[in-house]
Parts: C-alpha cells; structure tokens; sequence
C-alpha cells in the first residue's frame, strides 16, 4: 500500500527530513509515527501526499510512484487519500455540508451520491445537526470532525491525520482518535504522526518512531515511551 | 470536465463575488475608474480627430474661368463639375455667376468710387469645389487645367492648411495610440494587483483545494468567473460613469466655445460612439477580469 524504500529528503537549507527510510504499510493498518519536532514525522507524511519529492530513494503510494509523477498525476493521488491536519484547514466560507461536498464535487461525483453521502459521512463524526454551520461557529473539536469527515466521504484507501489532536483538548482527542479507530476497523489504513504520548500509549497500534529524519524503531502494539 | 461540473464552478464563481464583497468591491472600483479614464481619453481623442478631419473637409478648390471664356468652354466646365459630382468626387459645390461676382466684390469694398467704370461683364464665374476626399485635389486640378475655359492662373486650393492639417492628425494619431498603450498598460497593472490581492487574501483556500485533491483547472475555474463576472460590472458602471461625465463635460465646452465665438469646434454625441465605447469596455473589462484571474491563480497552485 505504502512503501519507502531508503527515501532520503533534504531541504534546501540543509535540513534533514528523512534519511534512507524504508518502511512498509499494509492495507487495513493503524500506524502512530511519532517523534520530537523536526525528527521527520511531516517530512514523512508530505512524502505520502506528494508536497515533497525524495532526493534519494522511492515512495510508492497507493501504486503510484511520488519521485517521479507527472503534476497532472497529482489530484489523483490525492484523491485516493484522505488528509487530516491539525489546523482542519476547512474552506472557511463554506458550510460542513459543503466542506464534505467540496471533495465529493472534485472528483465529479453525482449531485445524487453527493445527497446521500455527505449527511452519512457527517454522521459518522457525530455532526448530522450542524451541517449548517460554518467552521467559524464550530469548536475546534467539531471542525476536526468536519474534516474527517470530508476526508472519508470519498472513501479513501489511506487516511493520513498530521497531528490530528494538537489543537484539541484531551477529551475531543480522545474522541477524534477513537472515531479514526473505527475508521480503521471499517478496512481504510490510517496513519498518524502525533507527539502526543498519552493517546499513542492507549491506542496500542503499530508505532514507527523517527528522530532527526531516521527511522529508530517499528514496533508493532508500541508505546511511546517504550524505548523499542 | 463535465458539463454538470462547469455549471456547479460557474455558480460557484458568481457567488464567490458576493460572498467575497470587500475584495470585489476593490477590483471593481480599480476596473471602472481605470475603464472611466480610458474612455474619456477615448473620446477626447476622437473629438480632436474628428475635429481637425471637419477641418480638413472645408478646405475648398476655388477657381475662375477666363473673362473671356466662351459660352461653349463655360458649358463644358458646368458638366464637368456636375459629372463630378454624380461620381463622388465632389462632395458639393456652389457656384458663382458673374453678377453675384460683381456683387460680392462691390459688398467687400464698400466704396462705390472703386467700382466705377466696371460692370458684371469684368468679372469671371467661378467655382467653390469641396471634394469628397482631398487626397484627390491634385489629380482634380490637374484636369481642371485641360479646360481652356479656366483661368490656370485662378486655381486655388489650401494645399499648405491642408499639409498641415494631415500632419497634424498623423502625429496625433501616434501619440493617441502612445498614450493608450500606456494606459492600457496601466490599467492591466493596477487591476490585475487588485486581483493578485483578492487572490493573495485565498490563497488558503487554494492550497486546501489542492490537498484535497482538486485539479488546477477546478480551483482557476471559478476565479475566472469571478474575474469575468468583476470586469463586465465594471465595464458597465464605467460605461454609465464615462456617459454622464462625457455629457456633463460636453454641455459645459459647448457653452464655453459658442461664449468665445469658437462654435465651430463640435463635440461629437456619445451616442455615435455608444456602442463602441461600450464594447471596448466589456471587452477589455471581462479580458482583464479573466487575466488578471488566470496569472494570479497561477502562482498559488503550486502546491
């Protein structure tokens, strides 16, 4: 599903993103990539969704090669994945309803498909009776909800969450992981960078562990703290 | 794309200038007033045009036959300056007979004394010709002097005014273009920052877009109708704005110019040039709108 074969990415200013990961994700897993600031958890991530390019190695995605894909390619790749980030990024001038709608209409979905998917994916996250609103009359918790929501209505094959929870407090944390858990159980991989420790050790998932761009650790049932 | 698609964008595009109406309203107010200059510019440069080209068509061939000339030769000249006419080479002519001659000659001198001793038999016909284009003038005198009838020595024609004039309407109509071109220029540059702003403020929203995995032609497609949407209002608003002001400005010359006895400057009626003006705006207003749209989008969707 998801392959780095000794990827390597450096930035412009010399910074090291990633250097000579190689990693493999199956279909249907739940995987943690946690790690101190600038150990390469976003560089990991934006290798998946194609806003960065390896300097070194291959990342497979989803069948599609990232080093060397032509732009056109890209939406498409996209599209095959849903992207959750930790400031929700929702169109701010558009209602929930039409936050979800919005990834249904770029991949030119039936107006009927999109009645009918996007009040199902809003009640998946719990958010049927504020299809109304606009992110700003939402709490952060339920504008994360929004997203996730317009990330699945497409269903996508991998789920990527950039630290889902960091603007959330624990409670609405602990609600937005265990609605990514069900979304896993239902068979979409999903991947999650996060330093957040409290939630990694109670979700007991695959925990890959990065620091300064290299791959220390790929427990299966990790912690966080558990020293691999 | 589908058509079903197109629709949803279009819509999407016409409800993005309402619902961005701070940013619309600035490339709107940037789009008229420049719309506005350009077509006062316009038409005061037509004015002068036209103006100096009135002048250039009062210029007139006058000529005398001879004292002498006989019935026959005076005949001859008369069909001639008829057939002209029917063809289109001369526009209109007036002509004057003897007696109106000696008429005229005795209303300009005002002195009896000079007179005496003359009668209408001194006097000569002759001919005030305004032809239909004055770049005929040469080759209409040239056959004017075959006629043995006419006095080749009282051939007369402003040829100097008319060098003059030409001249005159070349080089204004370099420095019309000039300053069009540049403030076309302007224009492109002012309104297409306007919408480089607007776009700048959503830049976001497009790099949303392009994580959820929109197309490039998705996120431009509404902007471009906005763009559309922005310079057609635009070039409406400046079209109303540039009639009033042109009418206002008109009526105030037109008194001013009769006040200093110079009534015969005319000022054109916008309406002849109505449509015109109207058309250039619409057109100028969407192709800018659309531009403007299209480059600043461009830059944001490298994402």
């Amino acid at each position: 599903m998801i392959r780095f074969i000794d990827a390597t990415k450096i930035y412009p200013n010399g910074a090291v993103g990633l250097k000579n990961v190689t990693v493999n994700i199956e279909k249907g897993e739940f995987v943690f990539i946690i790690g101190a600031s600038g150990s390469g958890k976003s560089t990991f991530l934006k290798l998946i969704m194609h806003e960065e390019t390896p300097d070194e190695g291959e990342v497979y995605v989803n069948g599609y090669s990232v080093h060397n894909m032509p732009k056109s390619e890209i939406p498409y790749l996209r599209r095959s994945l849903g992207i959750v980030f930790q400031d929700f990024r929702l169109l701010p001038n558009k209602t929930a309803y039409e936050n979800v709608a919005f990834a249904m209409q770029i991949v030119e979905a039936q107006p009927r498909e999109i009645r009918r998917q996007v009040p199902l994916a809003l009640g998946l996250v719990g958010l049927g009776k504020k299809a109304k609103a606009y992110p700003n009359q939402l709490s952060g918790g339920e504008q994360q909800r929004v997203a996730l929501a317009r990330a699945l209505v497409n269903n996508p094959a991998v789920l990527i969450a950039d630290e889902p929870t960091g603007n959330l407090d624990p409670k609405t944390s602990l609600e937005i992981m265990e609605l990514l858990d069900e979304i896993n159980q239902r068979g979409t991989t999903v991947i999650v960078a996060t330093h957040e420790k409290s939630i990694v050790d109670a979700m007991k998932k695959r925990v890959i562990t990065l620091d300064r761009g290299e791959l220390v650790s790929d427990v299966k049932k990790g912690l966080y703290t558990n020293e691999n | 794309m589908k058509i079903r698609t197109l629709r949803l964008l279009a819509r999407e595009g016409a409800a993005n200038v309402y619902k961005n109406k701070l940013m619309s309203f600035a490339s709107l107010v940037t789009i008229t007033t420049t719309l506005f200059v350009l077509g006062l510019v316009l038409m005061f440069i037509v004015n002068v045009i036209t103006n100096l080209e009135a002048r250039k068509q009062d210029l007139q061939v006058k000529f005398y036959l001879k004292v002498d000339a006989s019935a026959l030769e005076q005949e001859e000249v008369a069909m001639f300056i008829e057939k002209s006419k029917e063809n289109g080479v001369v526009a209109e002519y007036e002509y004057e007979s003897r007696e109106q001659a000696y008429e005229n000659a005795k209303k300009d001198l005002q002195d009896e004394s000079l007179m005496e001793g003359l009668t209408a038999e001194n006097f000569a016909e002759g001919y005030f010709v305004t032809l239909a284009d004055q770049n005929d003038s040469d080759e209409f005198i040239a056959k004017l002097k075959q006629f043995s009838g006419v006095d080749p020595d009282w051939i007369t024609y402003p040829k100097q005014e008319l060098e003059k004039i030409t001249g005159i309407v070349r080089v204004f109509n370099y420095v019309a273009v000039f300053v069009l071109a540049v403030l076309m220029m302007i224009s492109v540059l002012l309104i297409s920052n306007t919408i480089r702003l607007t776009v700048f403020a959503r830049r976001k929203e497009i790099e949303i877009m392009k994580y959820v995995g929109a197309s490039d032609w998705f996120i431009r497609f509404p902007f471009i109708i906005e763009g559309m949407i922005i310079g057609f209002l635009g070039a409406l608003l400046s079209y109303f704005l540039t009639y009033e002001a042109y009418d206002w400005i008109k009526n105030g010359l037109t008194s001013l110019f009769s006040s200093l006895m110079m009534s015969d400057l005319q000022l054109m009626e916008f309406g002849r040039f109505s449509v015109r003006i109207l058309l250039v705006n619409v057109l100028f207003g969407m192709s800018i709108g659309v531009l403007g749209s299209f480059m600043s989008v461009r830059k944001h969707l490298n994402v």
